[in-house]
Order: structure tokens, then C-alpha cells, then sequence
């Protein structure tokens, strides 16, 4: 087997006990939350007899503690995230409708911002004028430090009201039903200020971390080796700095994706984007404790999923980690 | 006429308040076939010297010489670009991290396909293939070295990589910065035959830079001795190890066990380089040499010829042994 | 010992001027200094800066920027400048004191993990990684929807849910610093290892976790003002996010309400970055002169 592949099988391993004490944790909030579990997980100030006997069978309520989460770990790993008594459907279905649209804003958002961030350090690190690369660098932190929500109410002010370029909110004009890539256009249409200001937030953190990459990586000794020889500096830059210095920006890939779903929820809920972020807030109003467990489950498990991956293409990419 | 000739190379580094003088009015002619260990502490500007010729000092060194010729050809004053075309063609240089000499996320035939494509555009992969794999089986690596990437190798075949590299284009003059220093004795030992064999087979004339005067012994047929940037000292190898001229070539000499012609244990030289942004008046050793005198203090020696050799030192000639 | 103790007294009274001025010879944590230094001012003196009570309702409803009102009112005719003034108390509070617990708490596990090893190490570690993939807003979020909104809650559960970052960075310095000599020297004078522990390890290694203290510090005011966004902050109380969320309903006539309190948030999380940058500039050695 290549190294490459027992790499892979490695690092799979290592999540799943990040997944177990995911699922404990979850198991822990809800029997340490004052009210007892059963009025918990239904969400019900008073669960009728029924509705209690039913969770009991399922949970095993009025068993020790132990078995109890040793059934709350079975029901998960049937694929059985629980019941949610108040929108009176089950939590595999409510996800499921949402999480789409999540994976797609979420995901273009750090792509977009990934390439974005690299791409302007890597401009900017190849010119050395510091004077863009102090614009930039400034520009970095502000962004930054913005609150989603706001950048996300501060687009809908300049686009959409203003200049009337954007819809403000939701992900298909439900008035009118276009097919094919009218659909498809349409749904751009209304990701694009989303996603802009989901990207807009991530990108310093790209752009900082490749280009102090970039300045590590022009002192490295091979850089010296290729002068040496008189490889035209065109070359050894695009050839060999920029594959050497975009490796810690996929690193940080992985990891901004966990912080970024944050930040996702909240640009969802200000541009009424139909994924799970919305669907989170709505289960804290009614306290629909069943479900935000279950949608807190999916997350962190897409989470650990789109590590895996990142940690996948950074081996393929750099061939010393396949060695550890 | 000497393959290298360097008249008055001095090499300055700025630095924010100050200029460090590296290398000051270094003069030297190196003839074809000849392997020449330039031999100093740390800090003597050795390998600035190196870098300096093959234009990669970093970005706050500067050199000035009044004349740098090779092969007869100036090649102080010619521009980058017509640099770029002689180097590693005429004169290259192999460093002394040998791991850390490569990129280590591309495979190894890339990297030294791109060489060859940097003075020979037109070479097709296949060719390429084929002289590559005859280069490294002179230095005795096997075919697949060419796939793999430089972590999977050991420290001494990556040497032998690097060195081949350096032979691509059979240049004359093969610069060899420390390339032995990181090695243990046994792999050094290896490796110094393996560049006997190779100056013999390719013709090379060689500059050796290193700090160890036992490999100057074992490999070269001439030795200058640098001291904080200035030549003390230079001629054919037996003569200046065993006959040495000047004071700091003699206790460079003792230091070393083996060459000790008094015998016994380690011995090293008191006392610390002087400070290069502002270098005496007289001459450099002054503050560490054991027989002085007061002129030496005020006046620096000038670099006089001596039956063949070049010394600087007031005092040449008197204390033989 | 009693020697060694004035000694390394006095060594720290002078590191104390260099790192002070090291500190201030970056840009970016003198200017961080600054601003935070005008928000603790802003802060404390609340009721002298602020022209009107914030709560106070006036006539004059959803009214722009003027000469009397500096940033307008909101729809009860409340100055927006005084709520923001006042609202810098809670911000700063929360950045505070959530970073503080959060730094506590990790340097106690990091430092522990570390220094002693072992599978308590393993263990500790695992967890560590674990809880710094898992989004912790959401943690927060579901945290305070079932135990309550309480400001206290939130600075508590904010410093509960970030810990792991400190303790990681505290976890690799304690291991460098253990294999130091003096660390063996003490242990081999039957020095406790309590004793070592703080007297030594902590001391030596807290620096990485002060510096990203200050970035904490940044993070938990923006959470904060998530959470408030979402109209989960303490109903009592009004942060910046709380007026952002009070002035969303409005944003297309009176955009005032909430362009201004967010950028009150900026330029706080950018003073915290900021200082955070510079702290790191001090804390590496190459940047102190005479070390």
C-alpha cells in the first residue's frame, strides 16, 4: 500500500474519537441543563405521559447514566438524530432539506477566499513595494475584525438597497419558477452577496498566513541553488516559491472552514439564506433542544470531514507529511 | 594564463548602522587543474568569498574588485543577464546543506531538468532522461533517485546529487563550499575520494572552501589561508602545511592533531576575530599572534612573494618548523 | 536560594522596561495601546463623555448625525453616541473578563498536561484538538439558549469554550521549558514539582498565551455581539450588537443605528489584533536589544 493511502487511513482513524467525544458532550448538555431530560428533548414544558414514555424507551431516561449514553450513542449511529416534537418531524429530515444550502454558501465562501487571499499575497510578496503590501495589510485586519452580521447588513445597505444590484435575501425568487440555468443563475444571483460577505471576512486570514510564507520561503536554501544555476527568476518564483508557500494556507483551509460556519449562520440569518444556520436559531426560539443537538452533531461532523479532506490534498500536495 | 583571476575583491555587507567588511582586498589567480583549499575559521569570509563570485550574496552584500577574470573573459563588469548565461556552464557551485539544496515538494528530475533547461532550452525529456541518469551513475545513484524527492534520500547521496548537478555542464571552475563539513568522518572520507575521481575524470579545476585543514591535506594541491577576510597566506599544499610562512598558518596547524609536527592533543587558538565594521590599522592577526612585533601594530604587511608563495607578514621566513 | 531570589527580582524589574520598550517601538501595539486606552477611558467615564442618559427618550425620532445629536437617535429618540459610550463598558467587561478565564484555565491545564506527561497528556491533548475543531459560537449559543442569557453566563461559557487554544500553546512550552537545565537542577534539589510548576514553568512559558489573550479578547467581544445580534445577549443590558440589533428593523431610513456601533466593534477587535501583534513582536527575543 502507498504511503499515500495509509496517510489517508491514519488520519480517518483520528477523527473518529473526536466524533465520540463530540457526541458525549452533546449527551452531557443535555443532562446537566436544569429541567430533566425528558422535558429537555421534547422541548415541552409538560411532555404528556405518552410523549415521556416514548422518550424513555428511547433514551432510557430512568436508567443509570452509563446505559444512557451508551443508547444515545446507538441512536446515533443508527442515523437517528432524535424527534423534534415541535416542528413534528424528524431531525434527519429537517437537516436534510437545510444542509445543502449551507454546504454551498460555506464551501464557495472558503474556496473563493482561499484563492483570493493566496492570490493577492502572492502579487503583492512578488513585487515587495510596500506600499500595497501595507494597504493590504491593514485592509487584512479591518476586515477581520468585523462582525459578519454587520459586513452582511453593511452589503445589503450599498448593494442591494443603494445601488439595487443584489436581492436582499432568501436563495430563489420564489415568485417566479425558472428551470435549468435560469435556476441556476438565479441562485448565483442570490448567493453572491452572501458569499462575498462571507469570503470578504476570511480572506486576511489567507492573505496573512501566505505571505509571511512567502517571505520564509524566498530566504530558503533552494531559492539560493536556482539563482546559482540562472534559472530565470520568473520561473524559480512561480515554480518553486509558490508551491512552497502556499502549503500552510491549505493547512489554515481546513481550520477557517470550522470558524467559518460561525460566521456562515449569521450571514445565513441576515440574508434569510435557507440553510442550517437559520434552522439553528429557530430551534433556540422554541427551544427545540432535540434538533440544535442534532444540527450541532451534523456541523461538527462536516467539520471533521472537510479536515480530513484539507489534510488529504495538503499530502498530495507535499510529500514529507506521507513519511510521519 | 590562470582559469580565475581575482585582483583587490572586496565584499561588504550594510548593515543598519554600519558596513561589515567581510573580504578585504582578496588577490588570488587559481590555474587550470588546480584544486585549491581555501581554508579559515568561521567568520573569515570564506564562503562570502564563494557566494560573492557566483553572484548570490544576499540582498545587503556588495563586491568591488578591480579585476575578476575567468577563462580570460571579465566577468566583474559584465551585467547580470550575461552572467546568467555562464553560470553553472563555466563555473558552478555546490553548497554545503545538501538536504535543504533542493525543493522538497518537487521530485528530483524536475529540478534538474529545469537546470539543464536554463542554459539549453531546447533538450527534450528524453534526452534529458538519458544524460541525467549516465551523471548520477558516475556518482554512483541508482536510475530511480531521479523520481524521488530529496527527503527520501540519505544526507551523502543528496551530496552526490548535488555534486552531479554541479557537473552538468562540465564547467571548468567547481566551487565546493563546505561541502564536508556536516558529514561524519567515514561518509567524508567517501566523499573526498569521490571528488579525486571525478576532478580526474572531468578535468576539473576546483575551489575548495572548508575549515578543516586535514581535508586541504588529503585533497588539494594548493591552500590559502583566509583570516578575518584577508590572505595570509598561499602556495603549494606540503609547503605551506609543513613549512609555513606565517604565524596564523602555523598555529592553524598545530591546532590540528594529526598535523601537529610537536605531537600531542587538541590545541586551539586563544582569543576572538576582530570586529570587521572597524578593522585595525595594522595587521589582522596582531591581537592573537605570539611573536609580534611593534610595527605590526601599526603597519599591515603587504602580500609578498616568497619562492613561489604569496605571504603577508613582516616576519615570513623566520621561524620555520 | 535567598541570593538567587534578589537577584532574578531585580533581573525582572529591568526586563520589565525592556519588554515596555520593545513593546512600544511597533507601530501596530502602540497603536492598539492607544485605542484600547481610549475605550477604558471611554468606558470608565461614561456618564461624564456621554451627553444624554442612554436611556433617555427625546422627540427627536430616528434623527441622522447632527451638532445635537453626534450619531443620530434610534426610534425612541435615544442618542446613539451616549448608548454607544455606555455600551463600551459591557464590551470591554466581556473581553475581559471571558479572556482572562479562558487564559486561567488554559495555562492551568496546558501547563499541567505538559509538564507531567504521560497519558493525562495524551488525553488532555486529544481533547484539546477536539475542542478546537468544533465550533465553539455554536457551543455558546446552545450553552446559553438552555442555561440562561445572563451577562455572567455568557462571559463564563465565552471563557469556558476558548481555553483550549491557551492551553495548547501553553502545553508546547511547558514541554520545551521542562527539558531546560534549571528545570532538572530544581528537580534534582527535591525541589516539588508543584513548586517548579509555578514557580518556574508558568512564569517562563505564559508569554504565547498573553499574546493571544489579546486576541481573545477581540473574539469575545465579537461574540458577544453575536449573540446580542441574535437577541440572545442579556436582556438588561445594551452592547454594540444589541443596538445593531435594535436598529436592523430601521436600517434602510435611519442606517446610523447600525453602521456606527459596528464600527465601534472594528475598531475594538482591530485594538485587540493589534496590541496582540505587538505582543508578539516583544516576546521574541530578536526583537529586544540587550537580551
Amino acid at each position: 500500500m502507498s504511503s499515500f493511502a495509509r496517510y489517508i487511513i491514519r488520519r480517518s482513524l483520528s477523527i473518529v474519537p473526536m466524533v465520540l467525544l463530540i457526541i458525549a458532550l452533546n449527551f452531557f448538555i443535555i443532562h446537566l441543563a436544569p429541567g430533566n431530560p425528558a422535558q429537555l428533548i421534547s422541548g415541552l414544558e409538560q411532555p404528556s405521559v405518552e410523549v415521556v414514555k416514548a422518550l424513555e424507551e428511547q433514551y432510557g431516561l430512568d436508567k443509570p447514566l452509563v446505559l444512557q449514553l451508551g443508547l444515545y450513542y446507538k441512536n446515533i449511529f443508527q442515523g437517528n438524530l432524535g424527534y423534534s416534537f415541535i416542528y413534528g418531524t424528524s431531525v434527519n429530515g429537517l437537516i436534510a432539506e437545510r444542509i445543502g444550502a449551507t454546504i454551498l454558501l460555506t464551501v464557495s465562501a472558503a474556496v473563493i477566499a482561499f484563492a483570493l487571499g493566496t492570490l493577492i499575497a502572492v502579487l503583492v510578496g512578488r513585487r515587495k513595494t510596500r506600499i500595497l503590501d501595507s494597504i493590504f495589510s491593514v485592509l487584512s485586519y479591518v476586515f477581520y475584525a468585523m462582525p459578519s452580521f454587520w459586513l452582511a447588513l453593511v452589503m445589503i445597505l450599498l448593494f442591494s438597497s443603494t445601488f439595487k444590484l443584489f436581492p436582499t435575501s432568501g436563495m430563489f425568487n420564489v415568485r417566479a419558477s425558472y428551470e435549468g440555468w435560469a435556476k441556476i443563475w438565479d441562485i448565483l444571483h442570490h448567493l453572491f452577496l452572501p458569499c462575498l460577505t462571507l469570503a470578504l471576512i476570511q480572506i486576511p486570514v489567507f492573505f496573512r498566513v501566505t505571505r509571511s510564507s512567502i517571505d520564509q520561503v524566498n530566504q530558503d536554501e533552494y531559492i539560493t541553488t536556482f539563482t546559482a544555476i540562472g534559472l530565470p527568476r520568473k520561473k524559480i518564483y512561480r515554480k518553486y516559491v509558490l508551491k512552497n508557500a502556499i502549503l500552510p494556507g491549505i493547512t489554515i483551509f481546513g481550520l477557517t472552514l470550522g470558524y467559518s460556519i460561525a460566521g456562515a449562520a449569521l450571514v445565513e440569518i441576515v440574508f434569510a439564506w435557507p440553510g442550517m444556520g437559520r434552522l439553528m436559531l429557530d430551534a433556540v426560539f422554541r427551544r427545540d433542544y432535540n434538533l440544535l443537538l442534532g444540527i450541532y452533531f451534523v456541523m461538527a461532523v462536516c467539520i471533521c470531514v472537510a479536515i480530513l479532506l484539507t489534510d488529504v490534498v495538503y499530502a498530495f500536495v507535499d510529500p514529507r507529511i506521507r513519511y510521519q | 594564463m590562470p582559469l580565475l583571476q581575482m585582483k583587490n575583491v572586496n565584499i561588504n555587507y550594510r548593515l543598519k548602522n554600519r558596513q561589515v567588511r567581510a573580504v578585504r582586498d582578496f588577490t588570488l589567480d587559481i590555474n587550470e587543474g588546480d584544486i585549491v583549499g581555501v581554508i579559515g575559521e568561521s567568520g573569515s569570509g570564506k564562503s562570502t568569498l564563494a557566494h560573492g563570485l557566483m553572484r548570490i550574496l544576499p540582498g545587503n552584500g556588495y563586491l568591488e574588485a578591480s579585476t575578476i577574470t575567468l577563462n580570460g573573459k571579465d566577468i566583474l563588469n559584465i551585467s547580470d543577464s550575461e552572467f546568467r548565461k555562464l553560470r553553472w556552464v563555466e563555473m558552478s557551485i555546490v553548497f554545503q546543506k545538501a538536504m535543504s539544496a533542493l525543493s522538497p515538494v518537487h521530485k528530483i528530475f524536475g529540478q534538474m531538468y529545469d537546470a539543464i533547461l536554463a542554459h539549453k532550452p531546447e533538450t527534450g525529456k528524453e534526452e534529458a532522461i538519458k544524460k541525467l541518469e549516465k551523471l548520477l551513475a558516475v556518482v554512483n545513484l541508482p536510475r530511480k533517485a531521479l523520481d524521488m524527492y530529496p527527503h527520501e534520500l540519505s544526507g551523502g547521496m543528496m551530496q552526490r546529487v548535488m555534486i552531479s548537478l554541479g557537473l552538468i555542464f562540465n564547467p571548468k571552475l567547481v566551487i565546493l563550499d563546505e561541502v564536508t563539513t556536516a558529514l561524519d568522518v567515514i561518509t567524508q572520507g567517501q566523499l573526498l575520494d569521490e571528488i579525486k575521481r571525478l576532478v580526474k575524470e572531468f578535468g576539473l579545476t576546483v575551489m575548495m572552501i572548508t575549515h578543516d585543514i586535514g581535508v586541504v591535506n588529503e585533497l588539494c594541491t594548493k591552500i590559502a589561508i583566509l583570516y578575518a577576510g584577508e590572505l595570509l597566506e598561499y602556495g603549494d599544499v606540503k609547503d605551506v602545511i609543513f613549512k609555513p610562512l606565517n604565524p596564523y598558518t602555523k598555529a592553524l596547524v598545530e591546532s590540528h592533531p594529526d598535523l601537529n609536527p610537536h605531537g600531542g592533543g587538541l590545541r586551539g587558538i586563544p582569543g576572538t576575530l576582530p570586529d570587521l565594521s572597524n578593522p585595525p590599522e595594522g595587521c589582522i592577526f596582531y591581537d592573537r599572534c605570539t611573536c609580534r612585533l611593534d610595527r605590526c601594530r601599526e603597519e599591515k604587511p603587504g602580500l609578498r612573494d616568497f619562492n613561489n608563495r604569496k605571504v603577508k607578514c613582516f616576519k615570513a621566513g623566520e621561524f620555520n618548523g | 536560594m535567598i541570593v538567587e531570589n534578589q537577584i532574578s527580582l531585580s533581573k525582572r524589574e529591568n526586563k520589565s522596561l525592556k519588554y515596555a520598550r520593545s513593546y512600544f517601538s511597533s507601530v501596530k501595539g502602540t497603536i492598539g495601546f492607544s485605542l484600547l486606552l481610549i475605550f477604558v477611558f471611554m468606558a470608565i467615564f461614561a456618564p461624564l463623555i456621554a451627553p444624554y442618559s442612554p436611556d433617555e427618550m427625546t422627540d427627536d425620532v430616528l434623527k441622522p448625525p447632527s451638532a445635537k445629536h453626534l450619531f443620530g437617535t434610534d426610534h425612541l429618540g435615544r442618542d446613539i453616541y451616549s448608548r454607544v459610550v455606555f455600551g463600551s463598558r459591557i464590551s470591554l467587561s466581556v473581553g475581559f473578563v471571558a479572556a482572562g478565564l479562558s487564559a486561567v484555565i488554559g495555562v492551568l491545564i496546558g501547563s499541567f498536561s505538559g509538564f507531567y506527561g504521560g497519558i493525562t497528556d495524551d488525553i488532555v491533548s486529544k481533547i484539546v484538538d477536539t475542542f478546537l475543531m468544533i465550533p465553539s459560537f455554536f457551543l455558546i449559543l446552545i450553552i446559553v439558549s438552555i442555561f440562561g442569557s445572563n451577562i455572567l453566563y455568557i462571559m463564563f461559557v465565552i471563557g469556558l469554550t476558548t481555553w483550549p487554544g491557551n492551553a495548547r500553546l501553553m502545553r508546547a512550552q511547558a514541554l520545551s521549558i521542562r527539558e531546560r537545565t534549571f528545570i532538572m537542577v530544581a528537580r534534582s534539589t527535591g525541589e516539588s514539582r508543584i513548586r517548579i510548576l509555578f514557580g518556574h514553568v508558568i512564569p517562563n512559558g505564559v508569554f504565547p498565551v498573553i499574546a493571544n489573550s489579546a486576541l481573545q479578547m477581540g473574539g469575545a467581544i465579537l461574540t458577544e455581539a453575536s449573540l446580542s445580534f441574535l437577541g440572545l445577549g442579556d436582556p438588561n443590558l445594551t452592547s454594540w450588537g444589541k443596538l445593531i440589533f435594535q436598529g436592523r428593523p430601521y436600517m434602510t431610513f435611519a442606517p446610523w443605528m447600525i453602521i456606527i456601533p459596528g464600527i465601534f466593534v472594528v475598531l475594538a477587535v482591530l485594538a485587540f489584533s493589534f496590541i496582540g501583534d505587538g505582543l508578539q513582536f516583544t516576546f521574541n527575543p530578536k526583537n529586544r536589544k540587550g537580551e
